[in-house]
C-alpha cells in the first residue's frame, strides 16, 4: 500500500523549523565564520585566518577569565543545589499535592521581575550603607564589603538560578515511588541511610539536571558579575563586552563565545549522560 | 500445619486504626503463631493491607496494643523491626543491580561486603537466578524480580516474612508457579508467613489458616476447609465464591422458603440460612426426590475443572451450579428453560448455627 504525502503534521513542524534555522543555526553558522575574519581600519572584512584565534587563546587574560568562569559556574551549581536540597525535600515529602503546586508556582513569580531589576535590588541591599551591613552593625560586625566581589556575583548567580533548581529537585524528589522509601526503612535502613542509599540515587536525574541548568545559566550570565560582581576580574561574558567595544573587535569576541558554547556542550553532554547513564 | 504449642509470634490486642474520620481497622484481636502461613483475605478497603503494615510499623496503631514475640511494637520505628515485606509493586531498587537489590538489608545491618555478598549469591542460586546478579531490574521478567524480591526480604533470616498481594501482577500459569515456590519455601525456612491477598484461590491454596476480613473487622479465622465448608456468615459465603444462600423457616426439619419447602434435617426451629456450595448441587429435568428448588438457566461459564452454570430463581436469586462438561451435553440448556437444582439435605451448611 502506498502512502499518500500527508502535510499535515509537517506543517505544524515548519514554525519552529524556521524560527530554529532562521535565527539559530544560520547565525551560528555565521559567527563561526565570523571568526576568522579580520577587521582592517575599524571595518571587518571577509577572510579566512586564524589570526583572531591565536590571539585569543594564546593570551592568558582570556583563560584566566575562562578559569574564573568555568570556577564560578561550577560553584554556583555545588552550593545552589545544597541550598536547595533541604527546601525540595521538605516541598516533595511534607506538603500535600495541592500544597506542593502552589509552592512551585510561588517559586515560579520571581521570573515575571527581569533580572536586572533583581540584581539592582542587590545592590541596595548589600551595600555599604544598606540593610544587612546595618542589621550586622547592630551586633557589632562589620561593614562589610559585599559588592563589587565574587560574593556579590555568588548572591546574584543564587538569585538567577535557585528558583529552578529548587523546582528540578523537588520534582525528582516528589516523583519517587514511595514504596522504595518504605522498603528501605522496612530492610533496616534508618531515615538517614534511607536518604544517602535511596532518595537521592532515585531522584539523580533531578539533581543533576537542577545542578547543570544553574551551571549553564550561570555560565552564559552576564548581569550577576557586571552589576554585583564589579566585572573585575572579567568573566568571558565580560570580555565579549569588552572585545566588541574595543575596536569593534566582533572577530574575536566571536571566538570567545565559540569556546563558551563548546565547553557548554561539553558539560551538557556529561551531565546528561551522568542523569540518564545507567551501571551495569 | 504448626499447631500453636508455644506463646504466639504476633498477637494485636484491641487493636484499632483510623486515617482521620476513615476507620481502616477496629478493634483487631489476632494471633499469628511461630511457623504458620496466614493468610489475610478480604474485598478491598477490609483493612487487610493496613493490618499488614501495621505489623511492619509502616502504620501506627490509633489504639490497641502489637507484639511480636511477646514485645509491645507500637513505637518502633519500621527500621528497627524484623519484618521484612513483599510489595505488591515489589519496590526494588531500580538504581541498584540485583545482587545490591539482595544485599541491601545486609548492608543496613553493617554486615561486611565480601560477607554480605557471599549471602546475596547464595539466595540467588537458590531463587535460581544465578548468571542474573549484575542484571538492570528493568532487564528481569515479572517471576524473575518476584524471586529477586522475596531473596531481598529473606536474606537478613527474618522470623517472618509479609507479603502484600505480591502475585497480583502476574500471569495466571506464574501465579500457581511461585504458589508452589512460596509454600515450599516457607516449609523449609519454617517461618511465619503473613499473606495479604483477595484472591481466594491464593489463600486457600497456600495458607494454614485463613482470616476473612470485611469492613476492617474479622469476619471469620479458620483452615480453608473449615471456611470453604462453613462460612459463619452471608458475607463470607458470598465472598468466598460460588455458594448459593437459600433462607427461610425451619420447623420440624424443614424449611419454608420463597422456593418451595426443602428437608434441613440438622437445623433448629426458626429463621435460618442455609449455603450450598455450587459443587454439590445437581442440575436435573425431572423433579428429584429430597432437597430441590426450581431454576431458569441464565448461561454457563467454563471454570478450567469444570462448568459453572448460573440459574435464577422466581424470587430473582442467583444460583450456582458446578457440571462437568458431559453432563452440560446432555442438558443442553437453554436461556430461560427451567431445571430443578437438587442437593444432598446433609450437605447443606446453617450459617450461624
Amino acid at each position: 500500500m502506498t502512502r499518500k504525502f500527508d502535510p499535515y503534521p509537517h506543517v505544524w513542524r515548519l514554525p519552529l523549523l524556521i524560527w530554529q534555522g532562521a535565527f539559530f543555526v544560520v547565525p551560528l553558522l555565521f559567527m563561526a565564520a565570523l571568526s576568522f575574519w579580520l577587521v582592517k581600519n575599524y571595518r571587518m572584512e571577509p577572510a579566512f585566518a586564524f589570526d583572531n584565534w591565536e590571539r585569543m587563546l594564546g593570551r592568558g587574560a582570556f583563560w584566566d577569565a575562562y578559569w574564573l568562569t568555568l570556577f564560578r559556574a561550577c560553584m554556583a551549581g555545588i552550593i545552589a543545589s545544597l541550598i536547595a536540597f533541604p527546601a525540595s525535600l521538605f516541598l516533595a515529602f511534607h506538603l500535600s499535592p495541592q500544597g506542593r503546586r502552589f509552592a512551585l508556582l510561588c517559586l515560579i513569580v520571581p521570573f515575571f521581575t527581569s533580572f536586572l531589576v533583581r540584581a539592582y535590588a542587590w545592590q541596595v541591599i548589600l551595600a555599604e550603607s544598606g540593610p544587612v551591613n546595618a542589621l550586622l552593625g547592630g551586633i557589632g560586625l562589620g561593614p562589610y564589603t559585599m559588592l563589587n566581589s565574587g560574593f556579590g556575583a555568588m548572591i546574584g548567580y543564587l538569585t538567577l538560578v535557585l528558583p529552578l533548581v529548587v523546582i528540578f529537585q523537588t520534582w525528582s524528589l516528589a516523583a519517587i515511588d514511595k514504596s522504595l522509601i518504605e522498603a528501605a526503612a522496612n530492610l533496616g535502613a534508618s531515615p538517614a541511610r534511607t536518604l544517602v542509599s535511596v532518595i537521592i540515587p532515585a531522584a539523580k536525574t533531578g539533581l543533576v539536571l537542577g545542578a547543570v541548568f544553574a551551571f549553564i545559566m550561570t555560565f552564559g550570565d552576564f548581569v550577576s558579575p557586571f552589576y554585583l560582581g564589579g566585572s573585575k576580574p572579567p568573566t568571558l561574558t565580560i570580555l565579549i563586552i569588552d572585545t566588541t567595544k574595543s575596536g569593534q573587535q566582533w572577530p574575536r569576541a566571536a571566538v570567545v563565545a565559540i569556546m563558551m558554547i563548546l565547553t557548554l556542550f561539553a558539560v551538557a553532554t556529561a551531565a546528561l549522560k551522568a542523569a540518564y547513564g545507567r551501571r551495569g | 500445619m504448626a499447631e500453636p504449642t508455644t506463646e504466639p509470634l504476633v498477637s494485636f490486642r484491641s487493636v484499632h486504626k483510623a486515617f482521620g474520620t476513615y476507620v481502616a481497622v477496629k478493634s483487631l484481636d489476632l494471633d499469628i503463631h511461630r511457623g504458620e502461613f496466614i493468610a489475610l483475605m478480604g474485598p478491598s478497603g477490609c483493612g487487610k493491607t493496613t493490618t499488614l503494615r501495621m505489623l511492619a510499623g509502616l502504620e501506627a496503631p490509633t489504639s490497641g496494643a502489637i507484639t511480636i514475640g511477646g514485645k509491645v511494637m507500637n513505637d518502633v520505628p519500621p527500621h528497627q523491626r524484623d519484618t521484612p515485606l513483599v510489595w505488591q509493586s515489589l519496590a526494588l531498587f531500580p538504581f541498584l543491580s540485583v545482587v545490591e537489590n539482595v544485599e541491601f538489608g545486609l548492608r543496613m545491618r553493617g554486615v561486611a561486603p565480601k560477607e554480605r555478598r557471599d549471602r546475596a549469591m547464595l539466595w540467588l542460586e537458590r531463587m535460581q537466578l544465578k548468571g542474573f546478579e549484575t542484571r538492570r531490574i528493568d532487564q528481569l521478567s515479572g517471576g524473575q524480580r518476584q524471586r529477586v524480591a522475596l531473596a531481598r526480604s529473606l536474606v537478613t533470616e527474618p522470623e517472618m516474612l509479609l507479603l502484600d498481594e505480591p502475585l497480583s501482577a502476574l500471569d495466571a500459569h506464574l501465579v500457581i508457579r511461585m504458589q508452589g515456590v512460596l509454600t515450599r519455601l516457607q516449609k523449609e525456612l519454617g517461618i511465619t508467613f503473613v499473606y495479604v491477598t483477595h484472591s481466594q484461590s491464593e489463600a486457600f491454596a497456600m495458607a494454614d489458616r485463613v482470616v476473612i476480613m470485611g469492613n476492617g473487622e474479622i469476619a471469620q479465622i479458620g483452615r480453608p476447609q473449615e471456611i470453604f465448608r462453613g462460612p459463619k456468615s452471608r458475607f463470607v459465603a458470598e465472598f468466598v465464591g460460588r455458594n448459593n444462600i437459600l433462607g427461610g423457616t425451619v420447623k420440624g426439619g424443614v424449611m419454608e422458603t420463597a422456593q418451595g419447602a426443602v428437608p434441613l434435617p440438622a437445623a433448629r426451629d426458626g429463621k435460618a440460612e442455609i449455603v450450598v456450595a455450587a459443587d454439590r448441587v445437581t442440575v436435573s429435568g425431572e423433579r428429584p426426590a429430597g432437597a430441590a428448588i426450581r431454576a431458569s438457566f441464565l448461561s454457563e461459564e467454563f471454570a478450567g475443572t469444570g462448568i459453572i452454570c448460573y440459574f435464577e430463581t422466581a424470587d430473582g436469586a442467583e444460583w450456582k451450579a458446578q457440571v462437568t462438561e458431559s453432563q452440560l451435553a446432555s442438558l443442553q440448556p437453554e436461556s430461560g428453560q427451567e431445571f430443578w437444582l437438587s442437593w444432598n439435605a446433609d450437605s447443606a451448611h446453617v450459617m450461624g448455627g
